[in-house]
């Protein structure tokens, strides 16, 4: 399972969305997930990847976009879990 | 001034999660107290609570929505949701802006809190929800309800321990005298049975020893063998509505709000006294230009504890004088426990739910006297027949904020 499956599947279970909304282009906005609902789906996400993110909310709101954008977030945070920076 | 009518009630008890379970509960005196399960239960001093059953939030809530919601939101959001669904149309044709939340909490989302310490505390984990501060703070409640309804009036939250929600009730209808605000929801909420808090209160030494023969007969006001106060949980809450109005919409006034009377009693911060609780009930008579002669109930602060109980018979007395035994007075906190924030206001609905039956609900487990407690407590079972023009209710706190409530019948 790739990290955007597992991410959907987890967005499916959290939001009660159709997958077909969860598509890797799709706008978290659109999907009505403001703010606060993403400080929800990252520490859910947290929980599910075994991974801590580093961020503060205004600055994740202005990088993740879009379902793919935090899949692509998240695989960066599982690389630097594997590589950490020496 | 203008005047104020009460045209909604909702309650979440442990009598019974909307009035009318409430009031037949009460009527009944049936008691909502036993034995509580939680947590780490083997490790409390007083295991027994009165905590409210058959509350299925799931189905109340959308689940993001419950996410958010402490226990305490849920039972005001709920109560506030009956006490709208009695007060018919009165939001239609309202400037929303001329309508207001006041809400008294005494502990706000202790559960919460309680919950996340023991995250990091017990499970040393950092794993704190992401909404905890969200839940737990003392306006959430107040918050929530405002935001349900589109509420863009003062949207205030009372901390005042044991009066908080008399407290609300009172401040909410001055804003409708004084014209500020045409429509208040107004009570109180809490949500304290958590094993956090129920430990706190151990430590306090106040509450109730269980009974040996019946769990559910441990809280004993007025009673030589009162052993302290039993927790419980829930909420009450009113539509307050400017008299005009309600009567212009034809609504069904239930009572008119007549007086609240607010005094400090800053001796002591537990010890009530005698001259502070009846300053008072002085006040709210004073506020309502009632003659302490028209008031046909009284439903006491009565508590269970030893100081409690005999100092508020004494100011009962000091009030009212040789009438004092002619009024009927009952601790209701006998059936449902003490509140706490929202003590004053399910103890207000009960006592405006009597007046229009003319029946007074009875302190139930009052079997052996106090001599130091000699009003007509309506001892064991409820008293039919009563003629209720106007009724008092009783609330005064730990830090010393009493607050005494008096509504008249509608005419």
């Amino acid at each position: 399972m790739t990290t955007l499956e597992r991410l959907q599947a987890l967005l499916q279970k959290e939001l009660d969305l159709a997958p077909e909304r969860l598509a890797p282009d799709a706008r978290l906005e659109d999907l009505d997930i403001d703010s606060l609902r993403l400080i929800e789906i990252l520490f859910s996400v947290e929980d599910a990847f075994a991974i801590a993110v580093p961020a503060g909310a205004d600055e994740l709101r202005a990088r993740l976009v879009t379902v793919g954008d935090l899949a692509a977030y998240i695989d960066s945070l599982l690389a630097r879990k594997a590589n950490p920076a020496p | 001034m203008r005047r104020v009518a009460v045209t909604g009630v909702g309650v979440v008890s442990p009598l019974g999660n909307n009035i009318r379970p409430f009031f037949e509960s009460l009527v009944a005196g049936r008691s909502g107290i036993g034995r509580l399960s939680m947590r780490f239960e083997e490790r409390l001093v007083c295991r027994i609570g009165a905590s409210v059953s058959g509350f299925d939030a799931a189905s109340l809530f959308a689940a993001p929505q419950l996410r958010m919601l402490d226990r305490v939101s849920q039972f005001a959001l709920a109560a506030t949701a009956e006490a709208l669904a009695e007060a018919g149309e009165v939001l239609d044709d309202l400037d929303l802006e001329r309508a207001g939340v006041f809400v008294g909490t005494g502990m706000g989302g202790a559960r919460t809190t309680d919950e996340s310490y023991f995250t990091l505390y017990g499970e040393q984990s950092d794993r704190v929800k992401p909404f905890s501060v969200l839940l737990a703070m003392n306006n959430a409640a107040a918050s929530w309800i405002g935001m349900e309804h589109g509420l863009r009036g003062a949207n205030l939250t009372y901390s005042t321990a044991c009066s908080s929600s008399a407290v609300a009730i009172g401040e909410a209808a001055r804003r409708i005298a004084s014209g500020e605000a045409d429509v208040m929801i107004a009570g109180g909420s809490e949500a304290p049975l958590n094993f956090g808090t129920l430990k706190a209160w151990d430590a306090m030494r106040t509450l109730a020893t269980e009974d040996p023969e019946d769990a559910s007969a441990s809280c004993k006001p007025f009673a030589r063998d009162r052993s302290g106060l039993v927790l419980g949980e829930g909420a009450a809450m009113l539509v307050l509505e400017a008299w005009d109005r309600a009567v212009h919409r034809g609504a069904r006034i239930r009572a008119e709000m007549a007086g609240y009377g607010l005094c400090a009693d800053p001796s002591h911060i537990t010890r009530p006294s005698v001259a502070g609780q009846a300053a008072a009930m002085r006040r709210a008579l004073a506020d309502a230009r009632m003659d302490p002669a028209e008031i046909g109930y009284i439903n006491a602060h009565g508590t269970g504890t030893q100081a409690n109980d005999s100092v508020e018979t004494a100011a009962i007395k000091e009030v009212f004088g040789a009438r004092a035994h002619a009024i009927p007075v009952s601790s209701t906190k006998s059936m449902h426990g003490h509140l706490l924030g929202a003590a004053g206001a399910i103890e207000f609905a009960a006592s405006l739910l009597a007046m229009e039956a003319g029946i007074a609900p009875p302190t139930i487990n009052l079997r052996h006297p106090d001599p130091e407690c000699d009003l007509d407590y309506v001892a064991l079972a409820a008293r039919g027949g009563v003629d209720i023009g106007a009724f008092m209710s009783n609330s005064f706190a730990f830090g010393g904020t009493n607050a005494v409530l008096v509504a008249r019948r509608a005419p």
